[in-house]
């Protein structure tokens, strides 16, 4: 317990300060992005760290980084909990196009149909294998880990976009929602694809999404949770049943012809 | 808390589920904090009000129940069932109880939602502090599979809800 109150007074710092920056909004060209504290408290989760004096250094011990990870899912449940709320009002206006937010699932694939050619391209190989199945979060993690282990090519590559999602996440998702919509898309059908799996990915989106068209917050909210909920209902099966075998194909086709005409290390 | 421990598959379910106790309190403790400071830097935000307590006590008794769940199904013999995410039981619970009482929606509704994020991001970046070495070890191609992996996935996601909802007149 004497170990636990430093690391909550850390947070409640690192909640302070993002919460006096605020929202920052600015625009780039005529995209719209909004920095939400959010990602000021992750960056300075880490920035605290690399403070070089032995104060930070001791703040920072193995067991307070351990715990930090291991509990961060029971601290991230009252937000899941609020989606629950979020929904509720709009159940009937979100059950009448269901069918939108099944199919549109299947866009989880975009993953690997994007990111495997890319890495393949670039002369990754097995490592592709955990970086492109998903987004790399917690569900990808547990899957690559216990077919593969960490200490894997496959490992590394899940671990990889695991930190790299962590870290820059919310930030990339804030730029990206804009992007979606500048690119002529219906604020609900980007709202709805915001529900990516990703707590902080979903709510960097969603929330920059809000930004914009203010007057349709209910419904972002609303058509975000509810994808993000339905996310977490099927997308482990999206991943066993489909994921896993379109990225073998895929995989085994590319890496063929790839390492016929020998350009690339062999793998 | 509960009567029984089995020491077989897990360590101590009771004491797991009192862990989990413990840290929703300290979560809902951290957002009415965070929304707290809110007030300070834009006294325009969400105020603060007896309902934002209540909601508060209600997000954590929905985690509770969203937690005992999930303990329960791990004893089921259905992996569908023991691989849902914990994180989706909560929704679901919650889910139901929004539908079943406005009230409940009402008192989730005074806390702030952004504020429900903040801590949740620090405890993220304080997680991975001890592996930034690694981080700056990827090679730069992983940062460039990630761009597109992101991408993919949100591009993909929302032109297939774009076409879905062209199709469906709305």
């Amino acid at each position: 317990m004497k170990k636990l109150i430093p690391l909550v007074i850390l947070v409640m710092v690192i909640d302070f300060i993002a919460e006096l920056i605020g929202t920052l909004t600015f625009t780039l060209g005529t995209i719209t992005i909004s920095v939400l504290p959010l990602v000021f408290a992750v960056i300075l989760g880490i920035v605290f760290s690399l403070i070089p004096s032995g104060f930070f250094k001791r703040l920072y011990s193995n067991d307070r980084v351990k715990f930090a990870g291991k509990y961060m899912i029971f601290i991230m449940l009252p937000l899941m909990a609020r989606y629950g709320a979020d929904v509720a009002p709009k159940i009937n206006e979100i059950l009448s196009i269901g069918w939108v937010f099944l199919i549109h699932e299947a866009g989880n694939l975009g993953t690997i149909l994007f990111g495997l050619p890319i890495a393949l391209l670039l002369g990754i190989r097995r490592e592709a294998i955990g970086s492109t199945l998903g987004l790399g979060r917690e569900g990808e993690l547990a899957y690559i880990s216990e077919k593969y282990t960490l200490d894997s090519p496959e490992g590394h590559g899940v671990l990889g976009i695991y930190l790299i999602g962590t870290v820059f996440g919310s930030i990339v998702f804030s730029i990206l929602a804009p992007l979606l919509l500048a690119m002529g898309f219906d604020f609900r059908a980007v709202a709805m694809s915001s529900g990516v799996g990703s707590a902080s990915m979903m709510t960097a989106a969603s929330s920059a999404l809000v930004a914009i068209h203010p007057a349709h917050a209910e419904t972002i909210t609303s058509y975000a949770a509810a994808s993000q909920l339905l996310t977490s209902f099927i997308g482990t099966y999206i991943m066993y049943f489909i994921a896993v075998p379109l990225q073998r194909f895929i995989y085994n086709h590319m890496t063929a012809k790839l390492d016929k005409h020998p350009v690339q290390e062999a793998a | 808390m509960q009567a029984k421990s089995q020491s077989t598959v897990q360590p101590s379910p009771a004491h797991d589920f009192l862990i989990a106790t413990g840290v929703l309190g300290l979560s809902v403790c951290l957002t009415l904090f965070v929304q707290a400071v809110k007030l300070i830097r834009n006294p325009a935000s969400t105020p603060i009000t007896t309902n934002t307590l209540i909601g508060l006590g209600t997000l954590w008794l929905f985690s509770l129940i969203g937690v005992g769940i999930s303990m329960l199904m791990k004893k089921t013999p259905w992996k569908i069932v023991q691989d849902f995410p914990m994180l989706g039981w909560v929704s679901i619970v919650s889910l139901v109880f929004c539908l079943i009482s406005p009230f409940f929606v009402k008192v989730i509704g005074a806390v702030d939602f952004l504020s429900l994020t903040t801590s949740v991001l620090a405890f993220a970046g304080i997680s991975v502090a001890h592996d930034l070495g690694a981080l700056r070890k990827l090679s730069w191609k992983i940062f460039v599979v990630a761009i597109f992996v992101y991408f993919g996935m949100y591009f993909m996601d929302t032109l297939i809800s774009q076409l879905a909802l062209m199709v469906s007149g709305k």
